[in-house]
C-alpha cells in the first residue's frame, strides 16, 4: 500500500512535536525513520498507526484520505518498542488475539485461526512455543511473537517502533535479517523507527532522517551517505 | 469536567459517556456508602443543638471513657511501633529461614475476627486460666482491667506499623547502613542517623493508622473489658452503652469525637501520600 | 547440605530485633491463639462438633458467610470501577474521593454501626425512603449486608489501584491496533490483568466481613436464626461464662479465616507463576 503524509503537524500543548512534514512512501518499500530522541520520528509513526492524531495535515493510504480512520479500522500491524505482549495470554492466544477480537460476522472459524497462528509461528521460526507465556520467552523471541501478532490481522502495512531497541548486539543482527526476510516474503509496506544509523542504512530501502520535528533528508542509504543534505545529517550519520 | 477533548479521542480511554457514567457511579456510591453515614453522625449529635452535644461529653463517665481511650492508645501504639521497627529490622536486615512464615504470623491478626481475638485473650489471661489465675492471685487482674484492654488493642493493631515499614525497608536495601558501618558507626548510631530518617514518614503513616484503630477498637475490647462504667468502658464501649440506653445525642456526640479523629487521620494520611509519596510503600503512592 | 538457619550478617542488632519480635509476637498473638486452641483440645473435637452442630450456630455461620460473600462481591465490582476512575480520570474532587475511600478503615466500627442504623432505620433518611417503597432495611439481613459492604469497601480499590497505575498504555494500544474495540480491550486485556489483585482484595474484604462485629450488631436486630451473626454468638456464650462453647465457635471461625488466608496466598502464588506478577 502506498502511504502519503501531507503537511502533517503535531502539537503537544505549546511544544511542536512535528512541524508540517510531507513524505511519500511507495508501496512495498522498507522505510527507516532515523533520528535522535525528540526528533518526532515516533510521533510520526504513531500518527500513521492511528495512535495519535495530527494537529493539521492529512494521511493518505493508496490515495484515500485516512486521517480520521480509527486505529481499529486502519489495520496497521504495529510492533511496540516494549512489544506490549499480553502477559496473561499464551503466545498462541497473543497471536490469535486480533482475529478473535473481530465481530462475529467477520471472525474466522476456530480451525482457521489455529491454522493461521501455526503458519505465523512457522514464519517466525518458533513453531513450538505456542503454549508458553511471554514471561517464559527471551527478548528476541518476544520481538518475533510481537511481529507475528501484528501480521496475524493481515495488516495493510507494518509499523515498528525501535524494533531492535531492547536487544543485545548479536540478536539484533539476526533479527534484522529476519525482518528483511519477512518484508520480502509478505511484500508489506514497512516503516520502522530507529536511532541507530547503521541499522537504518543496512536494512532500509529508503531512509528518512529527522531532527527537531522536521525531515532533514529523504533518500536511499548510499545517497544519504554520499550527499548528506545538511550539517546535521552529516554529523548524525558519521556518529 | 475532563481534559479538554481533543478532536480525536485518545486510543486508551473510554467514550465521554462511559467516563461520565463510571465517574458518576463512583461518586454516587461513595456519597451513599461513606459520606451519608458521616453526615448522619454529626446530624444526630447536633439534633438537640450544640449545647446538648457538648454537655453530654462533660459528665464523669464520658470524661473517664475519653481518658481511658487516650491512655490505651498512649500505651499500645508506642509498644506496637517498637515492635514494628524491631520486626522490620529483623526481617529486612537479616536472611533467615522461615521469613515468609514469620510475615504471615505478623499479618495473622488482620484475618482474625476481633471478637475471636478478645476470646483468645480471655482464655489466656482470664481468672480461670493458668496464667490469669496466678496473676489475679498476685493482685494483677488482666481481663476486665486495663492490661487486658491494652493487649486486646495491641492484638488487633499488631501488623500496622510492621507492614508499612517492611516494604519501604526492602526497597531501600542495606547499602546505606553498610556504608555507615564501614565508616565506624555503632549499631545504634546507624539506626538513629541512617535508618530512622529514611523510614520516618512510613513510620508515621503506620503509627497514624495504628492509632486510629487503637482508639476505635470495639469488638475485641467489648469481650475483654467487662464494660464497667467509669472503669473499663472505652469511648466505643460507652457509645454502645449510651446508644442502648436510647441516649442518642450523648452516643452520637461521643461518636462525633471519634469521627473527627478519623477525619484528622485521613487528612494527615492524605498529606503524607501527597508530600512524601517516595518515602512510603509503593501501594500508597497515588 | 542444609542452609544455615540465620545467615551471617555484618548488620548489628540481630539479637535485640529478633528478641523483641519473637517475644511480642508470642505474648500478644501466638500465646492467646494457642490458649484458644488448647481450650479446644481439652474440650474435645466431639464436644466442639456438638456445640457447632446446632441449628442456631449453623444459621449464624451460614448467615455470616453468605452475606459476607455477597458484600465482598459487591465490593469487587464497585472497587474495580472506583480504582479505575480514581487512577484514569481527572475531575474536580478526585483527591477527596480517593481519601473518602479509606474512611471505613479509619472510622471506629461502633460509630459506623450506629450511624448506619440511624440512616437506615425506618425513621432515618434512607430508611424512610425504603419504607415508602415497602422495604425494611435496618434490623433485617439487608442492614447487615449494607454494614458489611461499608467495612469491606476499601480493600478491592486499594489492592487494584496500584495495578491500574502500572498497566502500560502500550498494551492497550496494541490491542486497539489489532482491531479490538475499547470494550473488548477492557474485557480481554485490562480486566484479566486486574483480576489477581481484585481477587486478593475480595478475599481480604470477605475475611474482614466474616469477623465483623461492631458495625453489624447495631443494625442487625440480632434475632436468632434470622439476623444473628457468628461473632455475636461468641459474645453471648462469654456473657453466660460458657468458655467451652465460645471457644468451639471461635475455633470454627478461626479455621475458616485460616482457610481464606491460605486462599489469598494461593491466588498470589498462582498469578505470580502464571504471569510473573501479583
Amino acid at each position: 500500500m502506498r502511504i502519503e503524509i501531507d503537511e502533517i503537524s503535531k502539537q503537544f500543548g505549546v511544544t511542536a512535536a512535528l512541524h508540517p512534514v510531507s513524505l511519500a512512501i511507495p508501496s512495498g518499500a522498507l522505510v527507516a525513520l532515523l533520528g535522535p530522541s525528540g526528533s518526532g520520528k515516533t510521533t510520526l509513526l504513531r500518527i500513521l498507526g492511528g495512535l495519535e492524531f495530527p494537529t493539521s495535515g492529512r494521511v493518505l493510504f493508496d490515495g484515500q484520505d485516512a486521517t480520521g480512520l480509527t486505529v481499529q479500522d486502519r489495520r496497521a500491524g504495529f510492533v511496540f518498542q516494549s512489544y506490549a505482549l499480553f502477559r496473561h495470554m499464551t503466545v498462541f492466544d497473543n497471536i490469535a488475539y486480533g482475529l478473535a477480537a473481530r465481530p462475529r460476522a467477520s471472525r474466522p472459524p476456530k480451525a482457521e485461526i489455529t491454522r493461521r497462528v501455526t503458519k505465523l509461528l512457522e514464519l517466525i521460526q518458533l513453531p513450538d512455543i505456542g503454549s508458553r507465556f511471554p514471561s517464559q520467552l527471551s527478548g528476541g523471541q518476544r520481538q518475533r511473537v510481537a511481529l507475528a501478532r501484528a501480521l496475524a490481522i493481515e495488516p495493510r502495512m507494518l509499523l515498528l517502533d525501535e524494533p531492535f531497541g531492547a536487544l543485545d548486539a548479536k540478536v539484533r543482527k539476526e533479527l534484522r535479517q529476519g525482518l528483511r526476510d519477512i518484508h520480502d516474503e509478505t511484500g508489506l509496506t514497512t516503516v520502522f523507527v530507529t536511532h541507530d544509523q547503521e541499522e537504518a542504512m543496512e536494512l532500509a530501502d529508503l531512509v528518512v532522517v529527522m531532527s527537531m520535528g522536521r525531515i532533514e533528508q529523504i533518500g536511499k542509504p548510499q545517497d544519504i551517505r554520499a550527499r548528506p543534505a545538511s550539517a546535521f545529517v552529516q554529523s548524525f550519520i558519521s556518529a | 469536567m475532563f481534559d479538554i477533548a481533543p478532536t480525536f479521542r485518545p486510543v486508551t480511554t473510554e467514550t465521554p459517556v462511559a467516563r461520565w457514567v463510571l465517574t458518576g457511579l463512583a461518586v454516587a456510591g461513595i456519597a451513599v456508602l461513606v459520606a451519608a453515614p458521616l453526615i448522619a453522625v454529626f446530624a444526630e449529635a447536633l439534633a438537640k443543638g450544640i449545647g446538648a452535644a457538648v454537655a453530654s461529653l462533660g459528665n464523669r463517665d464520658a470524661l473517664s471513657a475519653i481518658k481511658l481511650t487516650l491512655l490505651i492508645a498512649a500505651i499500645s501504639v508506642p509498644l506496637n511501633a517498637a515492635f514494628g521497627i524491631a520486626a522490620a529490622w529483623f526481617i529486612t536486615k537479616f536472611d533467615f529461614r522461615g521469613k515468609a512464615f514469620l510475615i504471615t504470623l505478623i499479618d495473622l491478626p488482620f484475618s482474625v475476627s476481633p471478637v475471636v481475638a478478645g476470646l483468645c485473650i480471655v482464655l489466656m489471661f482470664g481468672a480461670n486460666s493458668l496464667a490469669g489465675g496466678w496473676l489475679v492471685a498476685q493482685g494483677y487482674p488482666i481481663v476486665f482491667a486495663l492490661p487486658g484492654i491494652v493487649i486486646a488493642t495491641m492484638f488487633v493493631t499488631f501488623p500496622f506499623v510492621a507492614r508499612e515499614l517492611i516494604p519501604v525497608m526492602i526497597e531501600q536495601g542495606r547499602a546505606e547502613e553498610e556504608a555507615a558501618l564501614t565508616l565506624g558507626a555503632s549499631g545504634w548510631r546507624v539506626f538513629w542517623t541512617v535508618t530512622l530518617p529514611n523510614i520516618r514518614w512510613a513510620l508515621l503513616y503506620g503509627v497514624l493508622l495504628c492509632n486510629a484503630r487503637a482508639m476505635g477498637e470495639f469488638g475485641a475490647v467489648a469481650v475483654v473489658s467487662g464494660k464497667i462504667r467509669g472503669q473499663t468502658a472505652t469511648m466505643p464501649i460507652t457509645i454502645e452503652m449510651l446508644y442502648n440506653e436510647y441516649l442518642s445525642v450523648a452516643a452520637f456526640s461521643m461518636a462525633a469525637v471519634l469521627t473527627l479523629l478519623a477525619l484528622v487521620t485521613l487528612l494527615l494520611k492524605t498529606a503524607l501520600e501527597v508530600r512524601h509519596a517516595d518515602a512510603l510503600a509503593a501501594n500508597h503512592r497515588h | 547440605m542444609g542452609r544455615p538457619l540465620i545467615h551471617r550478617s555484618p548488620m548489628p542488632g540481630l539479637g535485640l530485633s529478633m528478641g523483641i519480635t519473637l517475644t511480642m509476637l508470642s505474648l500478644v498473638v501466638l500465646l492467646p491463639i494457642g490458649a484458644l486452641l488448647l481450650k479446644g483440645a481439652t474440650f474435645g473435637i466431639g464436644n466442639i462438633w456438638d456445640t457447632v452442630n446446632r441449628e442456631r450456630v449453623w444459621a449464624a455461620l451460614f448467615l455470616s458467610f453468605r452475606l459476607s460473600f455477597f458484600a465482598a462481591l459487591f465490593n469487587l465490582v464497585f472497587g474495580v470501577i472506583l480504582a479505575w476512575v480514581l487512577v484514569r480520570y481527572r475531575f474536580p474532587g478526585r483527591r477527596l474521593l480517593d481519601a473518602a475511600v479509606d474512611l471505613p478503615f479509619a472510622l471506629p466500627t461502633a460509630v459506623a454501626g450506629i450511624a448506619l442504623t440511624a440512616l437506615y432505620a425506618p425513621n432515618g433518611a434512607f430508611g424512610a425512603i425504603a419504607k415508602e417503597l415497602g422495604l425494611k432495611i435496618a434490623y433485617t439481613q439487608w442492614g447487615i449486608f449494607i454494614a458489611l459492604i461499608f467495612v469491606g469497601l476499601p480493600f478491592v480499590t486499594r489492592t487494584v489501584q496500584p495495578v491500574v497505575e502500572e498497566i502500560e498504555r502500550e498494551v492497550e494500544e496494541a490491542s486497539a491496533t489489532l482491531g479490538a474495540s475499547r470494550l473488548y480491550t477492557l474485557r480481554r486485556v485490562v480486566l484479566p490483568m486486574l483480576m489477581p489483585a481484585a481477587l486478593t482484595g475480595f478475599a481480604l474484604a470477605l475475611a474482614r466481613a466474616v469477623g465483623e462485629y461492631g458495625s453489624v450488631i447495631f443494625i442487625a436486630g440480632n434475632i436468632p436464626l434470622k439476623t444473628e451473626i457468628a461473632p455475636l454468638l461468641i459474645v453471648i456464650q462469654l456473657e453466660e461464662f460458657n468458655y467451652d462453647g465460645a471457644a468451639a465457635i471461635g475455633i470454627a471461625m478461626l479455621l475458616i479465616s485460616f482457610g481464606m488466608l491460605l486462599a489469598i496466598n494461593l491466588i498470589q502464588v498462582w498469578s505470580r507463576r502464571r504471569i510473573g506478577y501479583v
